[in-house]
């Protein structure tokens, strides 16, 4: 059974007035624990729609969410739980920054699950760690932080929660390459420690293809494709007419081939780029 | 969510919708008057229509129109009830006596008048300002038709220009609102239940991120508009400049000619007269 399914889904926002938009148009998906599933469209596509449908901010015009197995809106009042249990990571979080100290700040979830002082001080250490966020930091207030901090230390909050779903919507936009480097090493290391079901909403098919097994194609508030991540790479025909492309590397890898270079067809990284470049040199680095 | 942002404002392609800002803002005004010159049976008959009429040429839809009088209703029943009680009219005929209550067939026809004439008045200034203009629509048209106060060192401009800002960002505030209070949820805040000192204190985590970000939008507009030299309306230009066209003076002539006939039909029509 999958940790996290979408069955059917619909979305309708602004419904009967002009300004009536389908976010979403019958959309099913299933999530699995213990990886990384990514999420990638271009923008308008839906993906921030879905993913709010994942922990119960919206609620479908039509279909149903199933968290292990069980509808998450079968009773509207327990839809607090199911927050708690589906963290979500909101695009530009630094922006829900509010407490005085990051501390107090990356407490407020743990805090409102009613967890008791001592559970609630471990877990924030935790999290500070899996985000890379040093402890000297604890103390400022969120306001003092750079952007790549602010951003890690509202991922922070939700991670404190320790969701058994976590969700991330473009965590890495508007960061410079070594903040996103950072935060991805911290989704996976929380990934790693808790086996957790982990989902990052993307446009950057570099970031999917480094951090992501699973993917999903979002088009047009539908599913184009999805699967595991060399399934869906090596249908870049598919990808470039929904006007998303292939990582650098593959498409590397396409012109080395047209020039009669033929390497391995399942490169995506710098990484596996390298690796078959070396082995075609013969091996010795 | 962009129905209350947008005010009122209901997208369509009449010729209502097309007519210039100036001349609305002209025509809502003598229409009002006209709704308090209204005098007998006959002059808020026509009122009643020409109300009606609006509605049609603009194409809004009636369900929406209801929905703006329904939230005054409580007002309009208040002042009937009141009108039907105590207009004395010793002239006309009682239709009902008992204790102290006498109720006339003149506090009858001043109720339905009055009735007819603030569902026109809303009416009107719906159709012809907020319905059918956008509010930067309208602060431009209010800009233009204050204009000549500028000689007086009124600061027509810069009262313009502030409201145009405002309106602009309101959208915004309530779409950031509403983003903040989806992400303090997703984190187990509750705004609709416990008490109403808990319900408050809920507040805190979405005012705060929400003020830190207003100042600095404001900060970030106020450099962006130096950068790119505004100081003021001292000969400034505009990029859509109000034009008054053949319609428009159509328009008013209707406005104009529908006001003088109201006037007229209250001297010389007959029937009960307010
Ligand atoms: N709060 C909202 N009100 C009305 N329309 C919305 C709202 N949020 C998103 N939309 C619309 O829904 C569609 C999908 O948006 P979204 O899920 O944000 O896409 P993405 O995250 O893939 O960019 C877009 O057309 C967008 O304009
Ligand atoms: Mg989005």
């Amino acid at each position: 059974m999958s940790k996290l399914t979408v069955e059917n889904v619909s979305f309708v926002y602004s419904a009967g007035t002009p300004f009536e938009v389908k976010a979403l148009d019958g959309v099913s998906v299933n999530i699995e624990s213990n990886r990384i599933t990514g999420i990638i469209g271009h923008t308008g596509s839906g993906k921030s729609t879905l993913v709010q449908m994942f922990n119960g901010l919206i609620r479908p015009t039509e279909g149903k969410i199933l968290l292990d197995g069980e509808d998450i809106w079968a009773d509207a009042k327990k839809i607090s739980a199911v927050r708690y249990r589906v963290g979500l990571v909101m695009q530009y979080p630094e922006y829900q920054l509010f407490e005085e100290t990051v501390e107090a700040d990356i407490a407020y979830g743990p805090k409102n699950m009613g967890l008791d002082d001592a559970e609630i001080a471990k877990r924030v250490l935790e999290s500070a760690e899996f985000v890379g966020l040093g402890v000297e930091n604890l103390k400022k207030s969120p306001f003092d932080l750079s952007g790549g901090q602010k951003r890690r230390a509202a991922i922070a909050g939700i991670m404190a929660m320790r969701p058994e779903v976590l969700v991330l919507d473009e965590p890495s936009a508007g960061l410079d390459p070594a903040g996103k480097k950072s935060i991805f090493e911290g989704i996976q290391k929380y990934a790693e420690a808790t086996g957790a079901a982990v989902i990052i909403v993307s446009h950057s098919m570099d970031d999917m293809a480094k951090y992501c097994e699973d993917i999903i194609v979002m088009s047009h508030s539908k599913v184009a494709m999805m699967g595991k991540r060399n399934e869906i790479f090596s249908r870049g025909d598919e990808l470039e007419a929904i006007g998303l492309g292939v990582p650098q590397m593959t498409y590397l890898v396409r012109l080395l081939a047209q020039k009669g270079i033929d390497l391995p067809q399942d490169i995506f990284t710098v990484d596996d780029a390298e690796a078959a470049i070396i082995e075609l040199f013969g091996g010795a680095k | 969510m962009k129905s209350i942002a947008f005010g009122q404002y209901y997208p369509s392609n009449s010729i209502m919708h097309r007519l210039d800002p100036r001349m609305k803002i002209i025509m809502g005004i003598l229409y009002i008057v006209t709704c308090f010159l209204c005098k007998n049976v006959i002059t808020f008959g026509i009122l009643m229509i020409s109300a009606l009429l609006l509605i049609i040429i603009s194409k809004i839809p009636v369900k929406i129109v209801i929905r703006s009088i329904r939230a005054i209703i409580f007002i309009m029943i208040f002042t009937a009830v009141l009108n039907i009680f105590w207009t004395k009219g010793e002239d006309y005929e009682l239709l009902l006596s008992w204790r102290f209550i006498n109720i006339y067939s003149s506090g009858l026809y001043n109720a339905a008048f009055i009735v007819i004439r603030i569902v026109s008045m809303i009416i009107g200034t719906g159709i012809f300002l907020t319905y059918t203009t956008t509010p930067i629509q309208l602060t431009d048209g209010l800009e233009q038709l204050l204009s000549p106060l500028k000689v007086l060192k009124v600061p027509v401009h810069e009262f313009a220009m502030m409201m145009t800002i405002a309106l602009r960002f309101i959208p915004t505030i309530i779409e950031e609102t509403e983003k903040i209070m989806a992400a303090q949820k997703a984190r187990g805040a509750d705004f609709s239940n416990g008490s109403l000192v808990k319900r408050a204190k809920a507040l805190i985590p979405v005012l705060i991120p929400l003020f830190i970000s207003s100042f600095r939008r404001a900060g970030e507009l106020a450099t962006a508009m130096t950068c790119r030299c505004y100081r003021g309306g001292k000969g400034r230009t505009r990029l859509n400049v109000l034009r008054f066209s053949f319609k428009d003076f159509v328009a008013l002539f209707l406005v104009i000619a529908f006001g003088t006939g109201i006037v007229l039909l209250n001297i010389y029509a007959p029937g009960y007269t307010m």
